[in-house]
């Protein structure tokens, strides 16, 4: 299998020399492997949580008083929603910053060890209530429950540690575009800005709700506006939530055709997509409360509304990506109406992990068009069913994009090839988690209609006839849990391989070029000031009038909670 | 070519449509921030009828852009005010004002102005319209008594905080442009 990807045509213009040369300078490397190193070993963690989890809804498994049910939940969630995708997304786009603009400035550099050492130490100090039985309010941490004061001290530095990695982008991307006047970011940079710009914009919430919780938990206030606290969360979280969809999109738009041996979709159109992601984002969090009490019903529908626009950029990616396979495989010979589809390199990892993930994302996007219906989110709200949704879109859309770019990405910044055998293990991971992912989410879809809850320790309810029903599809969601527990060990085995053990030689930073025949790009595609200024008049126009309702009409403030 | 102009229009008669209009005038902060905005904007797209219609008037007298910036302004502040809202709402004369004003003399001007304008009025025009909204923000929110009697204090609270938020996103670019000159782009 051929690794080492030939590199031609326009964009060639935009990259450094050296660079093509010699490969990612080793300081850049040495960064962005950290962060993999990290993501990964989140990933190992995560996983073997989540068994324990699923075993124990399943009813295999009890866990010990002292590492009970929501202990584990916490840190899953954590390590999975904050740790592994923030690192991958923040390793992945400085290795893109470093690769299309030339090299990363030592400032820039500095500032993302810094951020590194800042996420890390806040992580460590929020492990530590979780593993004291002092943090167990699961990964949305909003009130009324309370965490120890340490937990959101934490919270705080993760906080700071991204908003060092994003200011470093910008510093970066605006010097490169001082040296290149005219010139447009090249494609992968402008994903990278998007996404650090929504990282940004989207962590403000969260901060503003963290200090407002910090002291409502050391007991300085005694109540707090649970309405305020949660919108600001979910303002985040949903945020967050699009922040690895359109890293992962980066990827499909950029990355994929190029390994498949093709050109890349329209430049203009993938840029009026990252735009549109990026300005109708955040008001996004708002489906996450649709049976929130206190919002009223048009406030509810106009959001509903501005949930579903986000659907939008989404088709148009799927139109995109398919237009792009079908065109590449016609032009190596692929026949017929459908028959083109046999000329796509299936045996490439690097190809079949992130189209499963794409493949992944229609039943995903369905499943979240379901949920942001006022009336079908009342049938599924808080059921397994919401988690089922998670893992398809996480677990499968997102992840197994990363694992697809996981085995050019790591021999690429460790100097070292993808082995033969190494990519046949990621066609096995591929599928073992493909398997495990449709059983463990179908199951948890399923059983979730049927009415179990999420986020509760297995019980059978003192043997209710209903609860019993659970039992079959829990135990599926088990066997799924199983499988994906040896896919994570496979891909963990194959990351730190090809990171250290793997034959030296070269890889290359895969970007396909734009079609030869298409028009230039528009300028003002460039003009990140007035997109930024539209997500805030839109982030206003969503969010101004609830939340002076929850503050001018709130109702009595809540004391810290602990229900554990 | 002309279609843009017929846009407009049909948004200006769709934003007259009285179950449009009652619904956007119900509440304060969609009459203020959404209503008069979108006349602005239908005001924008006709624009170039009358450009194309009567060449020399605009450029007899909005030669460097300044007269239409003045008009323009002149008429967003006029709006801005608690009683102009009021009286909309009440007085019908002062409605079809309204839908006249906005578009005409607001939109159409400020399309014939910009392109003429220099860097130097187009951001003293933004920093206007910020420190405005600044004031309004404050006012609205402030204000110890019910400034119309249409609406509601809590409406007026909110609004305030719409113009806040209005001008937090005109700070953050000016700050921007200020950083990144964008004539190398252009
Ligand atoms: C070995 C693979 C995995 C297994 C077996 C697994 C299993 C589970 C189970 C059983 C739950 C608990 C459901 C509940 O009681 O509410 C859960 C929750 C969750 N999982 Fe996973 N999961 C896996 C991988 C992942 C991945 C890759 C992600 C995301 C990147 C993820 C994100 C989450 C999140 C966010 C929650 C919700 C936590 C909460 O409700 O507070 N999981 N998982
Ligand atoms: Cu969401």
């Amino acid at each position: 299998m051929e690794t080492v990807i030939k590199q031609s045509g326009k964009t060639q213009v935009f990259k450094d020399k050296a660079n093509k040369v010699m490969g990612i300078s080793l300081e850049d490397a040495k960064l962005t492997k950290s962060y993999l190193s990290v993501a990964f070993l989140a990933i190992l963690l995560g996983g073997i949580l989540g068994l324990l989890q699923g075993l124990n809804r399943a009813g295999m498994l009890e866990l010990p008083a002292w590492l009970n049910y929501y202990q584990v939940l916490t840190a899953h969630g954590l390590l999975l929603v904050v740790v592994l995708s923030a690192f991958f997304t923040i390793g992945y786009f400085y290795a893109g910053l470093s690769h299309t603009l030339g090299g990363l400035l030592p400032k820039v550099r500095k500032m993302a060890w810094i951020g590194f050492w800042m996420k890390v130490f806040g992580f460590v100090l929020a492990v530590i209530p979780i593993l004291m039985n002092e943090a167990s309010v699961m990964y949305t941490f909003y009130p009324p429950m309370a965490a120890s004061p340490v937990f959101y001290i934490g919270l705080v530095f993760i906080v700071l540690g991204v908003w060092m990695c994003a200011f470093g982008s910008f510093i970066n991307v605006a010097s490169w575009r001082k040296k290149n006047p005219g010139q447009h970011i090249p494609i992968l940079s402008f994903f990278a800005t998007g996404v650090f710009v929504l990282l940004f914009f989207g962590s403000i919430p969260v901060a503003i709700e963290v200090f407002t919780i910090i002291p409502w938990a050391f007991g300085w206030v005694e109540t707090i506006n649970v309405m305020v606290a949660r919108t600001l969360f979910w303002a985040f979280g949903h945020t967050l939530v699009n922040i690895w969809y359109l890293t992962a999109v980066s990827a499909w738009y950029v990355i994929v055709p190029k390994v498949i041996g093709g050109r890349r979709w329209n430049d203009l159109l993938t840029r009026i997509v990252v735009i549109a992601l990026v300005i109708m984002n955040i008001t996004g969090g708002f489906h996450h409360q649709i049976i929130d009490p206190g919002i009223s019903e048009p406030v509810k529908y106009m959001h509903v509304f501005m949930s579903l626009a986000i659907g939008f950029p989404s088709l148009m990616t799927a139109y995109a990506m398919f237009a792009v396979f079908e065109r590449t495989a016609r032009k190596k010979g692929g026949r017929g109406l459908v028959g083109w589809y046999k000329k796509l390199p299936w045996g490439d990892v690097r190809f079949l992990a992130p189209f499963i993930a794409m493949a992944a994302f229609i039943p995903a996007g369905a499943g979240g068009i379901v949920q942001s219906t006022n009336q079908l989110n009342q049938v599924v709200h808080n059921t397994m069913w919401i988690v089922g949704h998670f893992h398809l879109t996480l677990g499968m859309s997102v992840v197994m994009t990363f694992f697809g770019l996981s085995y050019w990405l790591i021999p690429y910044v460790s100097k070292r090839v993808l082995t033969p055998q190494i990519n046949k293990l990621g066609v096995i991971q591929t599928i073992i988690w493909t398997l495990g992912m449709i059983i463990m989410s179908g199951a948890m879809h399923w059983v979730g209609l049927l009415g179990s809850p999420r986020r509760t320790s297995y019980s059978t309810y003192f043997d209710n006839a209903t609860a019993l029903s659970w039992d079959p599809y829990l135990f599926f969601l088990a066997i799924g849990g199983t499988l994906l527990m040896i896919g994570v060990l496979m891909q963990v085995y194959a990351v730190f391989y090809l990171m250290f053990f793997a034959p030296k030689g070269n890889t290359e930073f895969p970007i396909a070029e734009v079609e030869e025949d298409e028009a230039p790009t528009p300028r003002w595609t460039e003009r990140w000031g007035l997109w930024v200024v539209c997500m805030i008049v839109l982030v206003g126009m969503a969010y101004v009038i609830p939340l002076v309702d929850f503050i001018v009409n709130a109702p009595p403030g809540s004391p810290p909670y602990k229900t554990w | 070519m002309m279609k843009s102009p017929v846009y407009g229009l049909l948004l200006l008669l769709a934003l007259i449509l009285p179950p449009a209009a009652n619904l956007l005038e119900s509440i304060m902060i969609t009459h203020m921030h959404m209503q008069m905005p979108l006349l602005v904007i239908s005001g924008l797209f006709m624009a170039k009828f009358f450009q194309n219609r009567f060449p020399g008037f605009f450029s007899k007298w909005n030669e460097n852009g300044v007269p239409g910036l003045l008009l323009f302004s002149i008429i967003m502040v006029y709006w801005s005010l608690p009683r102009t809202m009021d009286e909309a709402l009440t007085l019908t004369s002062v409605e079809v004002f309204k839908f006249i004003s906005l578009p005409f003399l607001a939109g159409v001007p400020l399309r014939d102005s910009w392109p003429k304008l220099s860097s130097f009025w187009k951001h003293a025009l933004i920093i206007f319209f910020t420190i405005l909204f600044l004031a309004l923000g404050w006012l609205y929110i402030w204000s110890p008594v019910q400034l119309c009697n249409n609406y509601l204090v809590i409406e007026q609270i909110t609004l305030g905080w719409g113009f806040i938020s209005t001008a937090f996103a005109m700070v953050v670019y000016l700050i921007y442009s200020y950083f990144m000159d964008f004539s190398k782009y252009e």
